[in-house]
């Protein structure tokens, strides 16, 4: 359907001269309203602006007939078309201030009241030379003052003073630490529970955490998820190292291939996944994990610790009134210095008798236990009698 | 509305002369601002159109009698304010002195007159321009196609109405019209 307005249908349109299809079109088709919307746009501005100058030359008009009509109070709209500058006439204004002249004078209001004077507190002052030259005044003065006040000598001297400042050495009230272990204690063991003694080997690596305890024998030779053995021991330990590919224990003697009569996996004599005679997942004859040994224990190759100096306990104050008599037995390691260390007590007397116990305990002196001829430290119980003579 | 308003001067020719007299003055009322705007459109000049819609309304009333109630009172007034205009325009003593006081159209006015204030200054301004084209296409225009484009754009008269009021047949309003639109399209595309 190809019926356009024309140039000439746009005008008839906008005339009203327009068949009825035409105007059909014109509601559907877009472009033909934007053609009509181009003309007719500025013609609809164009009434609107003539219809609103024409309104506005009307009200002029009316307010200019209005100007000496009484308006009613309440013709509000009349009101608001009046002009803004109403000016009077001449003829009027002469007319008043004759009508004013002629009329006799009112006598001026009897006052009853009187205006009092007011300080007048709100205001512009403009600048006021008095106060000028007084804030002025005032500002020097302060100047000259911290001058006078600068140059006189005990200021000068206080200020040339040479304050020394010292160096506080607190080291001696820094709280002390006691100094870090240097040697290691822990260890490990392990075995299948295995006739033969654990072999020797290698070590596995070592970790902070074991997945996989190491074996001499691997009774699972096609595991499902590989894991790397370890035992556990800090990154920094220094273990003993054998050129040989198979795990076992470095310090074991050659011969066949066997984890060792230990229990829990790993290889020795121990318990848990290490390697070694201790318990846990370490390397040596400790507990735990890490490497090393813990205390020994008379018997096996060590020698007990015996005693070599000995200091009569005191009796305390109190078991003496009450004529109270005893043994206290105590755990202590003897170390190989001979002195007796971490004393625990195991059957308590009380009324102070068990500190007098360890106290006379700590002056003793032993001659240690020995393994392969090395003093260790050894493992014993001390039995403290008190007895009233 | 105000074409609606037929009925009022059947009742013209009542009895009594103070009933009518109120009718008529009702009806001035409501006609003047469409016969004033008509004529100040026209002619551009306030004062005679002030005058010359109070002469309209002088001779509706002393021609009452004669009003057959054939068309709208609307169509009545704005017949006689068309032959006032054209009266006015054709007298040529007139011509000169309107000529001298008041040379050009009231351009600017009309510019600041646009109704809708509503819009950016950028549409302002065009729609500004536009209005002044076609104020100024408008004064150029020869008297019968001014009169008939302002009847039709300005009081929205349909082509019947602007027949009657102008006593020319319908197919001539149209060609009035047309030449009148094709005109005042020419200058609007040259402000473009």
């Amino acid at each position: 359907m190809n019926n356009h307005l024309s140039e000439q249908g746009v005008f008839m349109y906008l005339i009203g001269d327009i068949s009825l299809e035409e105007r059909q079109h014109a509601g559907e088709c877009a472009s033909c309203q934007a053609k009509i919307a181009n003309l007719a746009t500025p013609l609809t501005q164009f009434r609107g602006a003539v219809r609103n100058w024409s309104d506005r030359a009307s009200v002029k008009d009316r307010a200019a007939e209005l100007r000496w009509t009484v308006i009613a109070s309440s013709d509000h709209l009349e009101r608001l078309l009046l002009p803004v500058s109403l000016d009077i006439p001449w003829y009027r204004s002469l007319w008043s201030s004759i009508n004013e002249s002629l009329k006799p004078q009112i006598p001026l209001m009897d006052l009853t009241s009187k205006p009092v004077l007011v300080q007048d507190i709100w205001g512009q002052y403009g600048r006021q030379k008095k106060s000028w030259v007084m804030s002025l005044a005032l500002q020097s003065a302060v100047v000259v003052l911290l001058f006078a006040a600068a140059s006189t000598k005990t200021v000068q001297q206080k200020v040339a003073h040479f304050i020394p400042l010292l160096d506080p050495n607190l080291a001696a009230y820094e709280p002390k630490q006691p100094p870090a272990k240097n040697t290691m204690a822990g260890g490990g063991g392990g075995g299948d529970r295995s006739p033969l003694p654990a072999s020797k080997g290698r070590l596995p690596k070592s970790a902070l955490r074991q997945f996989t305890p190491p074996t001499a024998v691997a009774i699972n030779l096609d595991p499902k998820l590989t894991m790397e053995p370890a035992i556990i021991a800090p990154p920094d330990a220094r273990l003993p190292e054998v050129n040989i590919a198979q795990y076992g224990d470095p310090l074991a003697k050659l011969g066949v291939a066997s984890n060792g009569p230990g229990s829990g996996g790993g290889i020795g004599s121990g318990i848990g996944g290490g390697v070694g005679s201790g318990k846990g997942a370490g390397f040596g004859p400790g507990e735990g994990g890490g490497i090393g040994g813990g205390v020994f224990r008379a018997g096996g190759g060590v020698t007990a610790p015996s005693l070599v100096y000995k200091v009569e306990p005191e009796y305390s104050e109190e078991a003496r009134k009450a004529k109270y008599q005893g043994t206290v037995v105590l755990y202590v390691e003897v170390e190989p210095s001979g002195r007796a260390q971490n004393m625990r007590v195991i059957q308590s007397l009380g009324l102070g008798l068990d500190e007098k116990a360890i106290e006379a305990v700590r002056k003793w002196k032993f001659r240690p236990g020995y393994k392969n001829g090395k003093p260790v430290t050894v493992v014993a119980t001390v039995e403290v009698s008190f007895r009233l003579l | 509305m105000e074409r609606g308003r037929s009925s009022g001067l059947a009742s013209l020719t009542g009895e009594s002369r103070t009933e009518m007299l109120e009718e008529f003055d009702s009806l001035v009322r409501l006609h003047r601002p469409r016969v004033f705007r008509f004529i100040l459109a026209s002619l551009r000049n306030r004062e005679t159109a002030e005058n010359l819609t109070q002469d309209c309304f002088v001779k509706a009333y002393q021609a009452r009698e004669r009003f057959r109630g054939a068309s709208s009172a609307a169509t009545w007034f704005m017949q006689i304010a068309a032959n006032l205009v054209r009266d006015h325009e054709s007298s040529s003593r007139l011509k000169f002195w309107r000529r001298m006081l008041h040379p050009a159209a009231d351009v600017a006015d009309i510019g600041s007159s646009i109704p809708d204030r509503q819009q950016s200054p950028e549409m302002l301004a065009l729609v500004q321009e536009q209005v002044q084209a076609i104020w100024a296409a408008a004064a150029i225009l020869p008297a019968r196609q001014r009169t008939v484009f302002l009847l039709r754009f300005v009081e929205d008269m349909d082509l019947l109405e602007i027949a009657e009021v102008t006593g020319m047949k319908e197919g001539t309003v149209k060609t009035h019209l047309f030449r009148a639109l094709q005109s005042v399209r020419a200058r609007l595309e040259e402000t473009k």
